[in-house]
């Protein structure tokens, strides 16, 4: 019989766990006591999310075993852990779009009557559910209704409503602003000081600080240690993750010409969307900063032709100062043949070719502005140089781009534009799910490109990216341009002010 | 039209699940109407309804079952197929206490391969069920290279006539019609169809059995197939290996008509039994225009065409 | 160069590689292989010079249209108006509407005909957005029905005779059809291999909305593969009537499942896969070759039907664990 500390949660035991011949997790021994707040970080790849799943049922152990309250657990799937008492607020959410609230929240173990579905409990007891977490909506309402915020809390209403005694939170601000961060900070304190164990999987480290009592570091699927948050500076962490200490994570920022690259007039990204108007400059990188939601997205999609904005009066100027008028509406060809490429953030779905090579990814970039029925050009010498000057990891340009990690996969998105030989850039989240080596390394790139007379939009939540980042940025609230500074003097506080000013919040969390 | 066709069944989609609007209503509506107007003797007389209802059932009981596939996201479109095996196994020699449970059991087995395949080895619904469909297509054909046999007396009784005035038809319709409802609204199994649908993945983290769900979908599907299998065979009183062709698009026709969206996680079986009724209406309303059989089923091709286009989807292809 | 290690030794002509390799091969080829290992065994006259040749003969219809579906299947679409298109051109043929016409005239008559429906089709699937599998079964059966309603009015009768030399004739000792077929597939290969258009053919395969969102016209690549296909398919449906030499409404029917069958045998799955164009190529004529072996049996009707349905199952399944374990 297992014997465990008193007050433990949820405990794992030398966890393994490989994906063929990779050791995903390798021997990896946790605890987390009731009533605390235990983070797992580590760089992308160290095996979080791994570990994550096996705690969450989604995955199960190659050996090792897992405790919950001091008895021996295998969970079949999360619904079996939720029952269990283990409770997962995934990152990427899990409600079903065409599911009510109250569906969502008891999906497999929906109460029943007389061997029916008894709808009327179950909406009764979603509403009680709801009113414990501060969300206000109607179980009746369809997920596919909700915002993010509101989505994950309803996730951790579930968990509340089986009355879980482990909360498992992956990432869980990944999608949020920094308003909501607070409202999710008040949640987890609230589950803390009803003696429920969170564990709180993230690499960011403010967060971690923040909220965590003790700290689990990961690092190529293996433990390095477990120690009181309260131990450790930023720094500290960041060497543990890393293995070695990390410098500066942003290359120097270069002066920037008066040259107007693109001119943006009047751009209306959608119907009853205010009009926004601004100017991106040559060799410049500018960051549209903002709560999440607040229009970054449409403004990037919309200039680029990947929505069609309601009206737009945009103007691209070459490095010779030579203007074209470019119409979003005729869609995304139309922006790539001015010489304007879109990364955006869902690089897996809406980026890449995963079952194709590096070659033919990068390749696609050489053809923009060929007729369809011209020859396509061989350039084998040509990407081999731009992933070596790009240093892409790869075996060889032959190599289908799906098996690359995520940083590599960034890589090869930007290769494709910087292919295409395009001078604007605008680009979603440049580093999500990028571990913070190739970040640098991403960074870097960005700004060579800027030298180079490019010009490169950057939309990002993360904060500090945009400060360290760009050379100017805008803060977008409500879908409009509220305020505008240099990136040398932008500060966290001072971007939060115009992005939070006067806004409006929705009722959220008590 | 199509545009606004289309606007109004995207609002219905962003409502509700049931992919019941304003058109899937309006089309028999308005069929009825100017039906009644056009020929009112003819249209509202006993005869002519009775003979509606008839019409109705057999797609009504398969139109229930594509349904709960396409709820699934998938497609059967082996149905057909299946309805026909139905009809020449029990018009064989068999006594029908073997011949009928020998059709179901033919049935279930024909969604589960269909189940696996799609589900379990991840092969495309419609390239799973074309298959299945020409296998079975020349399975009838083994059985039966002609029309003809015999039925047994219990089934065409079953089928046929009536009981305290009510013709059995509409009986039959009304058990599966219900029967489905009852399935997708009030068991678990049935709000499991629509998660499934939704999102299989989160469907199956949420407990969810997901992959049993939707290959018990797809054999609720042949099954019900082979009930409407047994009903053609009553009423027409003989085996006919082809006569179950239309039965795999006419279905998705009547379910396309009534809001399923073929995206899956949106249908309801209302939109099933309006889909049908708008269908055999359009059939019934030819058939006094005295349009050819051939020329109708060209027109039912392009109520397909209509239906389909007026369901907005951003995917391209298949 | 690419950066970082280069540990890997040049591939070495070792089992493991060949066996990988061989895995990768369209399953059409193992077939043709069985098959005529079989018939060398089972029915050798098969192998005879006269009656191989006369089999390839026979393939050049479905070999043709397997093309043509091959290229919508990579675009993740389908087109299953093919046997619409087939009764409707052969009606345009043999309806005798235009018999005063000169033989090419009619056929540039129905190349035309295929070239509307393709148009249609493609608005349909790519403008509207429509299910393609929905929209061409529907077409398909649109076709039929307005086919043999009209031919109650002119019955559909012999085939011209410059028709029926292409579909059966012989021309330096080969058969024209196939001529056909390979002057088909050469410029469809090299369109696929080499120009911008195949390479945006597999990048809409591989991601549609990646494609659509890096400003390749997606719309018009999906527009072109689906009259280039419904272009092709009138071709092949012509050999095929050239072939029969009579005209019928029901002419073809089983072609359009066996183009299905013959593009995933040749290694090509909705999106892309391993195959060439010669893949369905191959794929065209094994199964030809198939229902003669299986015809030499004295196999009806039925056993046909239930081979096709066999046949396009288990190249799926193959397909699939093919996937899976890669």
């Amino acid at each position: 019989m297992a014997t465990t500390a008193a007050g433990t949660a949820i405990e794992a035991r030398a966890l393994c766990k490989s994906f063929g011949p990779t050791k995903a997790v390798a021997d990896v021994s946790l605890a987390v006591r009731a009533g605390s707040v235990h983070a797992v970080t580590g760089e992308n790849g160290a095996g979080k999310s791994t570990l994550m799943k096996l705690l969450a049922g989604v995955e199960r152990p190659d050996s090792g075993e897992l405790l919950v309250r001091g008895e021996r657990a295998s969970f079949a799937n999360p619904r079996d852990a939720l029952v269990r008492g283990v409770s997962t607020v995934f990152q990427e959410f899990t409600l079903l779009p065409n599911l009510t609230v109250a569906e969502n929240l008891y999906l497999g173990r929906e109460p029943l009557a007389r061997g029916a579905l008894d709808a009327r409990k179950m909406t009764a007891d979603a509403s009680a559910v709801l009113e414990r977490v501060g969300l206000a909506v109607s179980p009746d309402r369809l997920a596919s209704r909700l915002t993010i915020p509101q989505q994950q809390l309803v996730e951790i209403a579930k968990g509340v409503s089986a009355d879980a005694s482990v909360f498992i939170f992956d990432e869980p601000t990944a999608t949020l602003n920094n308003a909501e961060v607070d409202t999710l900070g008040a949640l987890i304190d609230d589950l803390r000081s009803r003696g429920k164990a969170i564990l709180y999987i993230s690499h960011r480290l403010e967060e971690i600080f923040r909220f965590c009592d003790t700290v689990t570091v990961l690092k190529d699927g293996r433990l390095v240690t477990t120690v009181p948050t309260a131990t450790l500076c930023e720094t500290d962490l960041v060497t543990l993750m890393v293995g070695r200490p990390v410098h500066d994570l942003f290359p120097p920022r270069s002066t920037i010409a008066p040259a107007v690259a693109l001119d943006v007039r009047k751009l209306v990204p959608g119907p009853g969307r205010p009009e926004v108007s601004f100017a991106l400059h040559a060799g410049e990188i500018l960051g549209i900063a903002g709560l999440e939601g607040q229009g970054q997205r449409e403004i990037l999609r919309s200039l680029t032709g990947v929505v069609k904005p309601e009206s737009s009066d945009i103007e691209k100027r070459d490095a010779n100062g030579n203007a074209t008028r470019l119409d979003p509406r005729h869609g995304p060809t139309a922006a790539v043949v001015a010489g304007i490429g879109f990364v955006p953030e869902d690089r897996k779905t809406e980026g890449l070719y995963l079952d194709l090579t590096i070659y033919d990814n990068v390749a696609l970039g050489r053809l923009k502005a060929l007729p369809l029925f011209s020859l396509a050009p061989r350039v084998a010498t040509f990407v081999e140089a731009i992933a070596a000057r790009m240093k892409l990891r790869a075996e060889s340009i032959k190599q289908n781009v799906g098996s690359l990690s995520g940083g590599n996969q960034q890589k090869v998105m930007l290769a494709r534009w910087f292919a295409a030989g395009v001078d604007v850039l605008a680009i979603e989240q440049p580093t999500r799910g990028v571990d913070v080596g190739a970040k640098a390394e991403i960074y870097g790139l960005l700004r060579e490109f800027a030298n180079e007379g490019g010009s490169v939009i950057v939309a990002s939540s993360e904060l500090t990216e945009i400060i360290g980042l760009c050379d100017r940025v805008l803060v977008v609230r409500g879908g409009r341009f509220v305020a505008e500074m240099r990136g040398a003097d932008a500060t966290e506080e001072g971007l939060l002010e115009h992005a939070l000013d006067a806004l409006e919040r929705e009722p959220a969390v008590t | 039209m199509i545009a606004t066709l289309a606007r109004r069944s995207r609002r219905a989609v962003s409502n509700s699940r049931t992919g019941i609007s304003a058109v899937t209503l309006g089309i028999p509506a308005s069929l009825i109407v100017v039906l009644a107007i056009a020929t009112p003797h003819f249209f509202l007389s006993l005869q002519n309804l009775t003979n509606l209802v008839n019409q109705m059932t057999t797609l009504l009981i398969v139109a229930l079952g594509q349904l709960l596939v396409a709820i699934v996201a998938g497609l059967d479109l082996s149905v057909g197929s299946v309805i026909s095996v139905t009809t020449c196994i029990v018009s064989s020699d068999l006594s029908p206490a073997l011949s009928i449970p020998l059709a179901f059991a033919l049935g279930a087995f024909v969604g589960l391969v269909n189940g696996y395949g799609i589900v379990g080895f991840g092969i495309h619904p419609i390239i799973m069920t074309l298959s299945t469909m020409t296998f079975l297509q020349g399975l009838a054909y083994l059985i039966r290279a002609v029309p003809g046999g015999t039925i047994p007396p219990v089934l065409t009784t079953l089928a046929s006539g009536a009981t305290l005035g009510v013709p059995h038809a509409l009986v039959w319709s009304a058990i599966a019609f219900f029967a489905v409802a009852a399935l997708l609204y009030r068991t678990r199994f049935g709000l499991h169809l629509f998660a499934v649908g939704g999102q299989p993945e989160s469907a199956r983290l949420g407990g969810v059995p997901a992959r049993r769900v939707a290959i018990s979908a797809y054999v609720l599907c042949s099954v019900l197939a082979v009930f409407a299998g047994l009903f053609v065979a009553a009423r027409t009183a003989s085996g006919d290996p082809a006569v179950g062709v239309s039965f795999g698009l006419d279905s998705v026709t009547a379910i396309a008509l009534g809001g399923a969206q073929l995206s899956g996680g949106v249908g309801s079986a209302l939109g099933a039994l309006t889909g049908t009724l708008s269908l055999a209406l359009v059939s019934n309303g030819l058939n006094l225009l005295d349009v050819s059989a051939f020329l109708q089923s060209a027109l039912k091709g392009v109520l397909l065409i209509v239906a389909i286009c007026a369901q907005r989807r951003t995917a391209v292809g298949l | 160069m690419i950066a970082a290690e280069r540990r890997k030794p040049a591939a070495r002509f070792s089992l493991a590689t060949v066996l990988a390799a061989a895995r990768r091969l369209p399953p059409a080829y193992y077939g043709t292989l069985v098959l005529l290992v079989a018939a060398a065994v089972f029915r050798p006259v098969l192998l005879s010079s006269g009656l191989f040749l006369a089999i390839v003969q026979q393939s050049a219809p479905l070999g043709t249209v397997a093309i043509a579906q091959s290229l919508v299947m990579r675009c993740r679409s389908i087109d299953l108006s093919i046997g619409g298109i087939f009764v409707g051109a052969d009606f345009i043929a043999t309806s005798g509407y235009f018999a005063a016409w000169p033989a090419y005239a009619v056929i540039g008559i129905c190349l035309l005909f295929g070239l509307a429906i393709g148009t249609i089709n493609a608005i349909l699937v790519t403008f509207v957005r429509a299910s393609a599998v929905i929209v061409t079964l529907a077409m398909s059966i649109v076709l039929v029905g307005i086919v043999v309603s009209v031919s109650y009015f002119a019955q559909p009768g012999e085939v011209p005779e410059t028709l029926k030399n292409i579909g059966s004739g012989y021309a330096f000792g080969v058969p024209i059809s196939v001529l056909v077929w390979i002057a088909v597939a050469v410029p469809t290969s090299f369109v696929l291999a080499r120009t911008v258009f195949g390479k945006y053919v597999a990048a809409v395969g591989a991601n549609p909305s990646a494609a659509a969102l890096s400003g390749i016209p997606y719309l018009r690549v999906i527009f072109v593969a689906h009259v280039a296909c419904a272009l092709l398919a009138t071709i092949g449906g012509l050999l095929l009537a050239g072939f029969v030499g009579m005209g019928a409404t029901n002419l073809g029917q089983d072609l359009v499942l066996n183009s299905i069958a013959a593009v995933i045998l040749g290694g090509i799955n909705f999106g892309g896969g391993s195959g060439g164009t010669l893949g369905p190529i191959v794929a065209a004529f094994m199964l030809t070759f198939l229902f003669n072996f299986l015809n030499s049996f004295g196999l009806g009707e039925p056993a046909k039907y239930m081979m096709q349905g066999g046949v396009i199952a288990i190249a799926a399944l193959m397909y699939s664990l093919g996937r899976r374990v890669a």
